[in-house]
């Protein structure tokens, strides 16, 4: 083989701690190279012209660039020695930026070091083989995981956009957590009255088929092509039978299920429609509290059901879809109050979470939207607002900011004093966090238009005393105690991942950090990207963010998923695994270990069975390599042989 | 229950279930009567052949693994295979691996009071020969020549294998061959030389295999042995590409084999001691 090495000086960025120079020299050394030089940026113009024209005039079969890391500049440098009629795997780049100019200042040891990386590079080189990519056509239609706000406008953009949408949702209804809100701020308009909309339009899109009540079982295949199992929980009612009607509900006997939908406030029948506006209108029995399944006796909605829609033997249902994108939308769950013993959520039922709270405000809700308290149905004099409950506080492992408290405290005050107005309404901080558009002057409006009161500081303690709660803290800018006589106490619960997050993620294979929030492919310029090709974030599941926010993701998430879908064909990384089936003993370790299912067994004509990697579904992570006992499994550019001949290069 | 009498059940029990299967994998006499020797048998004329005494030390199961598919003649029809505790271990583990279907398999488990280690018995008596029998009694391992019985305590002739032996009864098997044994050690002993050798420091350590390994002359024997060692004939060892290994001599190379062949039995070895 002929090889060219070229040098990156990188301006002063390698130059100033590197000898470049002398890194060209000692490459002549190398095996093979036949042409050595260094170059000012080695990436520009210029820098892949020289090249070019290296390739040609020195008949180059192989190229070697010493510079950044390849995750910056490989596929530049492919395309140059492509455009000189290379194949573009017969080219190497040794990092010696990142891992060597950039991280030591000593030139002497930097310059031995970046040696050392260009003759393993060289090695590898010597032992390249050319590689083509094939193409695989494209499954146009997009899974929706999740039926909140941001799933909503993900699959409506798609739809819009002509692709047929798969949306899948846990609960019997889309709508999320928008769908149990009163009002949004900073405009105070109503929230069904904005969602409500939006959520028929799911339902009648004739491209969107919507799985409610479903979850996804398990995800295989690949950008493009994968085939996902969703697990179609009995609802014990025929809901192609079922009008919405609502007639069982009225008779169903078992009244006293835990009411979800309205955050336990009151409570439910065990078979249920959570809200009028629900999408879709269908009813469901809840398997715990059904008399009938529970102790075998009952039977009333059977009996009432104009439409015969109750079976109360349905089990269970796995339907497969085929899908070439993902959006998930998965959203949160609200931090668990009881966490703070001091504040008593859960042992008093005058202390309510933030979103028990938008239930009460709703003229849907358990009160129809009459401000009272659980206890005992009075309405409240006092209000406080405790903020940061599960938010910026690590104690409790949640240290980060759940960047709308702040606002939907302002926004149920102000309903408060509208609803209500000689209810005093105090609001305890620790900063007030509002940097959106029309934001800071919604929460001035509420400490000037609607006289709230905000006290800056910590509560320590809450404690009934007679009907009441005395809620102790302090006052930071005055400097003094606070004792609140309070009727209600609203604590502004955080937000955390939603419940079942980590696990969805792992049949993704995205990843998640210690909080469970899903990974974003870059914080910045990939936002709603995931490490998965193919696979699209869109809403809280990445992190916390308001309507607008998940929204604009949404939106965003959309327009990922029409630009993967605006080709035809995607084209596959021959980087890939191959197994040499004559050294193969059959033994199927690579087959299990093999984290994306890639690998399956193969029968030979004399019926002998042999491992056989699927190259579209294979991601090259080398499993199967290390665990293969022959070593017949090797991955494509990156074999066995090729490790061993740099490991042999550095340690000479 | 006396050698023959076993020896006798064994035959019996394969004639009576022979329709069943294509072959039988057993011990036979071998070259002499102080030998024991694999035999595959697949004629029912020949299932006489069959022996179990102390010689029968082999450890079949890995000849599953290994030329399964040459050995498979009829469809439908089972593999019978004697084991002893140690063996039905290894058997396991194929199973486990699946290298072998346990319905594929008539297993016959035979409890084993121990093997005789030739080397041991020639070291103590190099003059043996015209042997007729070798048989254990209690504690002792009786050899009996056409001029004489002689007599020797086991810790002496039996393989160091066996002396340490936690597993005398098969753990898998469709029939068993006389009454299952106790085992002539607690597991807490077991390892006691292991546990010795750890506390030597790591300099030791590395010249004490240096040493060993440096005996090594890469005849693959043990690899051949192992039952676990499925590889063969695609051993990493002997491969061109990926090379690994050359086959330069020196203690790198063989170090790198032991490396490898340590690593690969790593987690699955039964500790048969083939």
């Amino acid at each position: 083989m002929r090889i060219g090495v070229f040098i990156c000086k990188c301006g002063t960025n390698i130059a100033n701690t590197v000898d470049t120079e002398a890194v060209a020299r000692k490459a002549l050394e190398y095996p093979d190279v036949v042409y050595a030089t260094d170059y000012m940026y080695t990436c520009s113009e210029p820098g892949q012209e020289e090249i070019r024209e290296a390739i040609i005039k020195n008949r180059l079969q192989g190229v070697v660039v010493a510079a950044c890391t390849p995750h910056m500049h490989e596929p530049t440098f492919r395309r140059a020695v492509e455009k000189a009629g290379l194949n573009r795997y017969m080219f190497e780049q040794a990092n010696i930026r990142e891992h060597v100019s950039w991280v030591n200042k000593d030139r002497e040891s930097n310059t031995i070091k970046a040696m050392d990386l260009v003759h393993m590079a060289v090695e590898k080189l010597r032992l390249n083989q050319p590689l083509f990519s094939s193409k695989v056509p494209i499954n146009k239609r997009v899974l929706v995981i999740g039926g909140g706000i941001a799933g909503i406008q993900a699959a409506m953009d798609c739809s819009d956009g002509g692709l047929d949408v798969v949306m899948v949702e846990r609960e019997t209804t889309i709508g999320g957590k928008m769908a149990k809100l009163d009002k949004t701020f900073p405009t105070i308009d109503c929230s069904s009255c904005i969602l409500g909309p939006k959520m028929v339009d799911i339902s009648q899109k004739e491209n969107i088929s919507l799985h409610a009540y479903s979850e996804i079982e398990s995800v295989s295949g690949y950008i493009g092509n994968f085939e996902v199992k969703i697990r179609k929980k009995a609802t014990y009612v025929d809901w192609n039978a079922c009008t919405g009607c609502g007639e069982c509900t009225q008779k169903c006997p078992s009244k006293k299920t835990y009411d979800k939908f309205n955050e336990g406030l009151g409570s439910t029948t065990a078979i249920n429609i959570p809200f009028p506006q629900a999408i879709p209108k269908r009813a469901r029995i809840n398997a715990e509290s059904c008399l009938y399944l529970t102790k075998g006796k009952c039977k009333k909605c059977e009996k009432v059901c104009p439409a015969d829609a109750i079976r109360f033997d349905m089990e269970d249902e796995i339907i497969t879809e085929d899908v070439g994108a993902i959006v998930v939308a998965t959203g949160y769950d609200m931090f668990d109050y009881s966490v703070y013993g001091e504040y008593g959520g859960g042992r008093y039922p005058d202390v309510i979470t933030s979103l028990q709270y938008e239930r009460i405000l709703s003229a849907s809700g358990p009160y129809g939207g009459h401000i009272v308290r659980p206890s005992d149905g009075k309405e409240p004099r006092n209000i406080v607002f405790l903020s940061c409950v599960g938010s910026r506080d690590a104690s409790v492992g949640r240290p980060y900011c759940s960047g709308v408290c702040c606002m939907y405290i302002a926004k149920q005050a102000i309903i408060t004093r509208d609803h209500l107005p000689d209810c005093n309404c105090y609001v305890s901080y620790m900063d007030i966090r509002s940097p959106g558009k029309n934001y800071d002057e919604f929460i001035r409006r509420a400490q000037e238009e609607y006289g709230i009161n905000y006290i800056r500081g910590r509560v320590g303690k809450i404690y009934p005393k007679d009907d009441r709660l005395i809620v102790q803290g302090v006052d930071t800018l005055m400097g003094v105690q606070m004792d609140i006589e309070a009727d209600l106490v609203v604590l502004a619960t955080g937000l955390e991942a939603s419940e079942g997050a980590r696990e969805l993620a792992e049949k993704l294979r995205i990843s998640y950090d210690q909080y469970g929030w899903y990974m974003e492919s870059h914080p910045k310029l990939r936002p709603v990207e995931t490490n998965t090709a193919g696979v699209y974030l869109a809403g809280v599941c990445q992190g916390p963010k308001d309507i607008p926010a998940s929204v604009a993701q949404g939106s965003a998430a959309a327009a990922k998923v029409q630009i993967l879908f605006s080709r035809d064909t995607i084209e596959t990384d021959p980087q890939v695994a191959l197994v040499n089936e004559r050294v193969c003993i059959s033994c199927g370790k690579c087959i299990e270990v093999c984290p994306f299912g890639a690998i399956q067994w193969k029968t030979l004509r004399d019926g002998s069975q042999k491992a056989e990697v699927l190259p579209t579904v294979c991601q090259g992570c080398g499993l199967c390599n290390a665990t293969c006992p022959p070593k017949a499994v090797q991955l494509q550019h990156c074999t066995d042989d090729q490790i061993l001949a740099e490991v042999n290069a550095v340690c000479e | 229950m006396p050698m023959d009498e076993k020896t006798k059940t064994l035959q019996e029990d394969f004639e009576k279930n022979f329709a069943d299967l294509e072959l039988v994998i057993g011990w036979e006499t071998g070259f002499d009567r102080l030998h024991a020797t694999p035999v595959f048998i697949r004629q029912p004329s020949e299932l006489g052949k069959l022996v179990w005494n102390p010689l029968c030390s082999q450890n079949l199961s890995g000849y599953l693994a290994k030329n399964l598919d040459a050995s498979i003649q009829e469809d439908g029809k089972k593999i019978g295979i004697c084991v002893k505790g140690c063996d039905s271990r290894s058997l396991v583990a194929l199973i486990q691996e699946n290298f072998i279907d346990r319905d594929r398999l008539y297993i016959v488990g035979i409890p084993c009071e121990g093997t005789v280690d030739l080397r041991r018995l020639m070291h103590l008596k190099p003059s043996l020969e015209n042997v007729r029998k070798v048989d254990i009694e209690g504690d002792e391992a009786v050899v009996e020549t056409d001029q004489e019985t002689l007599r020797f305590p086991i810790e002496n002739v039996l393989a160091r294998k066996c002396l340490r032996c936690l597993y005398p009864n098969p753990v898998i098997y469709d029939t068993m061959i006389g009454t299952p044994l106790k085992p002539r050690i607690s597991e807490d002993k077991l390892y006691s030389a292991v546990e010795k050798f750890d506390t030597s420091d790591r300099k030791q350590r590395l010249a004490f295999w240096k040493t060993e390994f440096n005996r090594c002359i890469r005849c693959y024997a043990c690899r051949n042995a192992c039952p676990l060692c499925v590889c063969q004939d695609n051993c990493i060892a002997e491969s061109r590409k990926p090379k690994w290994l050359t086959q330069r001599d020196g203690i790198r190379e063989k170090f790198l084999f032991h490396m490898i062949h340590g690593l690969h039995l790593a987690g699955r070895c039964t500790e048969c001691g083939e």
